[in-house]
């Protein structure tokens, strides 16, 4: 079983081609070899490449990577912490608390003649973020009360069909062109900021992660559950704690930034326990950080739809792309018994 | 079996033990003593309900005693933190969630999680502590194997060796063979002994295995509705009848000379001559047809075996019994 040892790095040269061909993809095609020399020379045929690589594609190549390794950190612990193989980033109700702050700022902002062009992607991701944050601190007040995870883990649930709820509420009594608006976010988008979307999700995935790996132990003794895991000197407690702030700051933050991406959360944790086939988090934590930006670049790459000046949503995508290639691979082995 | 105070690993003084249920106390161990010795295997019996789980919960720390106090090695277990008592004290649970994708070895490693720093790797002494625990529990040949695809009884010798491998001085096991086959039950009860003895571990394991447990416990606690704990060597237990409390009704009793439940609903008044070991299982075959009498005697022969009753001669207890009723 030696080869295994050999899996990071193909999967870090996997991320450099996936890195490559995104950049690639768009609606102005730019050979490969050019993109290099350019990123690595300065030198761009047209000035026009540079403008499209340097402010456009390179930013939202960037982003893909963030979410990708955000999205899929907050479902192995989602996952792990539940002990239960469904679960994923947004089972705490946190991308619905995002669309309910994005919500109530276009559709109840437009039913009470707030005029729609004072929203800009900012004014989005900053709704985004205080729904997140809302639902979040519901959440953490429900966390203080009730001991059980399980317990938990259905009231998450709840709080999501809740907020959702309010969404559709709001959405009735709002007109078309907002409507559209909140439409288009649900359907998520990678390159709506630019750099600043890069330096902010950068940001959140540091602050997010660092206390990841620093529990990468109690994560693999929590694997047996909570009772053996305190038997071993966890405190579940504070792990609990580090798990709800630690996906609400990268699933949130990330929602705010580029819509609710469906899938890679729930799908890339399973994906790198049937690679690497281990359960050890110390191997699962930077593994699915890989395959999660792997992933997020290929499917944002084939929703750029080459001659094409439209784009594909990126939440689509994920779904469209990325669902039967997992059922399949999943369907192949016994996804508990794997877990 | 020395029970010098100087191997006493834990101790409950006047302990009164319950839970909080909607607002009420509801109180399930009242005034309970005991001392658990180290390098004796210790089994707790008493029947489904009366507290034992509750027992376990507050030597894990999970819940506080309402009144008096226990003591591991000279300090009360709720001014141990977390960490320290996971140190000093190691379980094997009933639950059953085991995540199929770790191997053997990565298991037994985790009981190493209370001495590793923060990312969890393993020193030098950690991996002796593993190997060690491995070797003790013979699962070497496991090692490798993946959780999923051994079988219950090899899981839980791993849990085991998870437990050993994670060193303290107590070792407490909720119901360790339970679902497990009768070889695989004896091994792992003369396992957790020799350990006991050889490791200088203090292990209480609960169990409602009575027959395994007389052949392999040092020490028997015997817990029962609104008794006191009474603590003992089994074979005193059973010579003084005391194990009998275990049993609530005249029913069952345990047999001092079978060394098991017995019926005892009818006393039976067959006469069988022969061998005794041989007798003894006549009896048993014709008690259990619903035959308690007859008008002659049993002549038990050995070598072949054979039955005679009234000068006919039978080659097993099936044609014997078949022939008795048709009678």
């Amino acid at each position: 079983m030696n080869f295994r040892q050999y899996l990071f790095p193909i999967a870090f040269l996997f991320l450099g081609l996936s890195f490559l061909f995104n950049l690639g993809m768009g609606s102005v095609w730019i050979p490969f070899g050019d993109i290099l020399s350019g990123l690595f020379s300065g030198d761009w045929q047209k000035s026009s490449w540079e403008q499209i690589i340097l402010n456009y594609r390179l930013p939202k190549a960037l982003v893909a990577i963030c979410a990708g390794i955000g999205l899929s950190l907050s479902g192995i612990q989602m996952q792990t912490f539940f002990r239960n193989p469904l679960a994923g980033p947004f089972v705490l109700g946190i991308s619905s608390g995002a669309g309910l702050g994005v919500a109530l700022l276009i559709l109840a902002g437009s039913a009470f003649g707030f005029a729609l062009s004072g929203v800009n992607s900012w004014a989005l991701a900053i709704a985004g973020i205080l729904g997140a944050g809302l639902v979040l601190s519901l959440v953490s007040l429900v966390a203080w009360k009730v001991k059980d995870s399980m317990t938990l883990l259905i009231v998450g649930l709840m709080f999501g069909s809740a907020v959702s709820a309010v969404i559709s509420v709001l959405s009735f009594f709002s007109g078309a062109e907002a409507l559209k608006l909140f439409t288009v976010w649900s359907m998520g988008s990678l390159g709506a900021l630019g750099w600043n979307q890069v330096v902010i999700l950068g940001s959140l995935d540091l602050v997010g992660l660092i206390p990841v790996f620093l529990s990468v132990k109690s994560y693999n003794a929590l694997l047996l559950g909570e009772n053996y895991a305190r038997s071993m000197g966890v405190n579940t407690e504070k792990m609990r704690w580090i798990m709800i702030l630690s996906t609400g700051i990268l699933a949130g933050g990330i929602t705010a930034f580029c819509g609710p991406i469906a899938f890679i959360g729930i799908a890339v944790p399973h994906l790198a326990r049937m690679v690497w086939k281990t359960s050890d988090h110390a191997v699962l934590f930077p593994a699915s950080a890989i395959l999660g930006a792997i992933l997020l670049l290929l499917c944002d790459a084939v929703g750029q739809l080459p001659g094409y000046s439209s784009t594909l949503p990126i939440n689509a995508v994920t779904s469209l792309v990325g669902a039967p290639v997992v059922i399949s691979l999943i369907l192949k082995r016994n996804l508990s018994r794997d877990f | 079996m020395t029970n010098s105070k100087s191997n006493l690993a834990l101790q409950g003084k006047s302990l009164h033990l319950g839970y909080l249920h909607q607002g009420s106390k509801k109180e399930i161990l009242t005034n309970l003593n005991f001392e658990l010795y180290s390098g004796e295997l210790t089994c707790l019996l008493g029947p489904n309900g009366v507290g034992k789980s509750t027992l376990i919960k507050a030597i894990l720390g999970q819940i506080h005693p309402w009144k008096g106090e226990l003591i591991l090695q000279g300090s009360p277990i709720s001014d141990i933190s977390l960490e320290q008592l996971a140190l000093r004290l190691a379980v094997v649970l009933t639950e059953p969630v085991f995540p199929g994708n770790m191997t053997v070895e990565q298991l037994v490693a985790l009981g190493r999680t209370p001495h590793t720093g923060w990312s969890g790797r393993l020193s030098e002494k950690d991996r002796e502590a593993v190997e060690n625990a491995i070797s003790r529990t013979k699962i070497g040949y496991l090692r490798k194997e993946r959780l999923s695809e051994i079988s219950d009884g090899q899981r839980q010798k791993a849990m085991i060796a998870r437990a050993i491998a994670q060193n303290g001085e107590l070792i407490i096991l909720d119901e360790p063979t339970a679902h497990l086959d009768l070889v695989n039950r004896l091994e792992i009860m003369q396992l957790l002994r020799e350990i006991a003895i050889q490791e200088q571990k203090a292990i209480l394991v609960v169990t409602h295995d009575l027959e395994i447990a007389v052949e392999t416990a040092d020490r028997f606690w015997l817990m029962t509705c609104s008794n006191p704990l009474i603590s003992g060597c089994p074979e005193d237990l059973i010579i003084s009848g005391k194990i009998n409390q275990l049993l609530p009704s005249k029913k069952y009793q345990y047999s001092p000379q079978s060394g098991r439940l017995e019926v005892q609903d009818k006393v039976s008044e067959l006469s069988i001559q022969g061998p005794a070991h041989l007798a003894y299982w006549v009896r048993k075959a014709l008690e259990k047809a619903g035959i308690f009498k007859l008008e002659t005697k049993i002549q038990v022969k050995e070598n072949p075996f054979q039955l005679e009753v009234n000068s006919k001669i039978f080659a097993s207890l099936e044609e014997l019994i078949q022939f008795l009723k048709s009678a």
